[in-house]
């Protein structure tokens, strides 16, 4: 049931309505039951195993973590918990990726050995929850959050649906008191909810979905194209995946809200980065804020005698992981290096860096700022190029035939389904891209009510119009 | 007093400014130039200057300077 379905349309009403009529000691059940039905909508009934499985596991882990009084057993009991998640997460997503590189590795070797290919999982949502609960488990070790020791609101945290398949990842901290704050009907989170909703059925339809037309065409059989429209294919892939993946938060931030509840931003204009740091602070917020916390950080501290080197590597390895996270793919791990790598080389550069700018005397100028942003965008596009490529020979290609223009050919491919709607689309996404969602919910209050009212109309028509009615999945679904 | 200033000194070479006056209240949000990269130069500083080591947990928990010198002073008395 993903959220741009008919279903969802219908389902999180009907939820709603549930909610706000029986009392306040059942809402949590409600909630709950209803996660595990709209999980359970996917079809495929081993993942509510799962996801029961990791909630009880990481739960009864909380507590005993707690419990331990020795520092040792504490550490135990989090290595533990934290070993079964890994466990169930490998189990689920990464079985016939390791399968097929084994065989490769021993026909390499020319081992004689009898490795069968291994079927995969549907694992949609799990490499979500299981980083919650891994964060969770932390958060308990490191004595900054206490165990909740109701199972229901502990199950509700790793299953809520609003942010079930796709995230934000959430910790315990910002979630579980929220869950439990009584509920009151709010018209300014009502509306606020239901038109943040609607602004992220817009980016997805309406915007993801359309580039998602073009850039199919082209990575769907990169071979036939060189030059020009690889290059426009790659920069539209970067607004896709961010419409679509912010299309997709905005819908998950406004269903929550509706229960009062405020799950945690993912983007901040990430494309306006000026740095690949900035660009993560910026992309993905919560995941990258995980991959800080609970990697980057305490590697970086491990090897804090190799200075540089250290922080350096701590980059490299913290981004690999990034990279597997998105799935089992030698792709994705390209795309999580070569974001380490960036960062890892302005470990050592920064500071001649800066050097540079004061010499050149354009420190803090305007000037430097678009350039970096330039600069920064072209490094992420780069990237995504071996993200959303079939695979690595095809991204290969792209890359070494993105500048070879001479044979150019459909370069007009972008415009072929009519120059206007082109036109709107490059506006729209510009719009989209650098807006934020707040401040013009901000000047939406200023205008008079006729003229708000003209403004949602044009916004469900323009969706009625210009959405691509067939179901298109999320791209982040797969992770 | 006396450990909280040589701190400072620290403080005042690790990021290259003299006019950095801490109080345990500071965060690293309140000291220009305090992100990952030079928090990392600042522990190790203190830990050769005050020849101690941090534990892992302990690097993952400070919030602020107070914290800091809790531990410097819990790890230099024991």
């Amino acid at each position: 049931m993903p959220f741009n379905s008919l279903k969802y349309f219908l389902f999180l009403p009907v939820i709603y309505l549930v909610f706000y009529f029986v009392g306040e000691r059942a809402r949590w059940f409600v909630l709950l039951a209803s996660s595990l039905l709209f999980y359970a909508a996917l079809n495929v009934p081993y993942l509510l195993a799962v996801l029961i499985l990791v909630a009880m596991t990481t739960y009864g882990f909380g507590i005993w973590l707690d419990q331990a009084e020795s520092a040792k057993a504490k550490r135990v009991l989090l290595w533990c918990g934290v070993a079964t998640n890994v466990l169930i997460l490998v189990g689920m997503k990464y079985l016939p990726f390791l399968s097929d590189n084994l065989k490769a590795l021993s026909t390499l070797l020319s081992l004689d050995t009898q490795i069968q290919p291994v079927k995969a999982f549907v694992s949609i949502g799990v490499s979500y929850y299981v980083f919650q609960a891994i964060s969770y488990l932390f958060d308990i070790y490191l004595e900054i959050e206490k165990p909740e020791r109701h199972f229901g609101y502990f199950a509700l945290y790793l299953a809520f649906f609003p942010k079930l398949l796709q995230g934000p990842i959430e910790r315990a901290g910002d979630l579980i008191p929220q869950l439990k704050t009584k509920y009151e009907f709010n018209y300014v989170n009502m509306r606020f909810g239901m038109l943040l909703f609607t602004w992220g059925l817009f980016k997805k339809v309406v915007i993801a979905d359309r580039l998602g037309l073009y850039v199919d065409v082209v990575y769907n059989d990169v071979h036939a194209f060189t030059g020009l429209p690889l290059l426009l294919a790659t920069y539209a892939y970067s607004f896709q995946i961010y419409m679509d993946f912010s299309g997709y938060t905005d819908m998950a931030l406004g269903s929550a809200r509706l229960f009062n509840i405020n799950l945690s931003q993912n983007f901040n204009s990430p494309y306006l980065a000026t740095s690949v740091a900035d660009f993560w602070r910026r992309w993905h917020i919560t995941f990258s804020r995980w991959i800080l916390d609970y990697i980057f950080k305490p590697l970086q501290m491990q090897w804090r005698n190799r200075k540089n080197w250290g922080t350096a590597m701590a980059l490299v390895v913290a981004f690999l992981v990034s990279g597997i996270w998105h799935g089992a793919s030698w792709g994705f791990v390209i795309w999580g290096g070569l974001h380490g790598l960036y960062m890892a080389c302005s470990v050592f550069y920064k500071p001649y860096q800066k050097k540079l700018h004061k010499a050149l005397v354009i420190e803090k100028t305007k000037f430097l700022k678009y350039w970096q942003i330039f600069v920064t965008f072209n490094l992420v596009s780069f990237a995504w190029i071996f993200f959303r490529a079939a695979n690595l020979k095809d991204a290969i290609y792209v890359i070494s035939n993105l500048l070879n223009w001479m044979k150019g050919g459909s370069a007009k491919l972008l415009l072929s389904q009519g120059r206007l709607e082109a036109i709107i689309l490059l506006g729209v996404i510009l719009v989209g891209t650098f807006s934020d969602f707040n401040k013009g919910m901000q000047h939406l209050n200023k205008v008079s009510a006729v003229g708000r009212h003209i403004i949602y109309y044009l916004l469900v028509v323009t969706i009625l119009l210009f959405g691509i009615s067939e179901n298109a999945g999320f791209i982040y679904f797969g992770f | 007093m006396e450990l909280q200033d040589k701190l400072n000194e620290i403080f005042c070479v690790v990021f290259d400014d003299d006019d950095i006056k801490i109080t345990p209240e500071v965060t690293a949000n309140d000291v220009d130039g305090w992100d990952s990269l030079s928090h990392v130069n600042l522990i190790v500083a203190i830990e050769s200057n005050f020849n101690i080591r941090f534990s892992q947990k302990e690097l993952l928990t400070f919030k602020n300077v107070g914290d800091l010198l809790n531990s410097i002073r819990s790890k230099i008395t024991a």
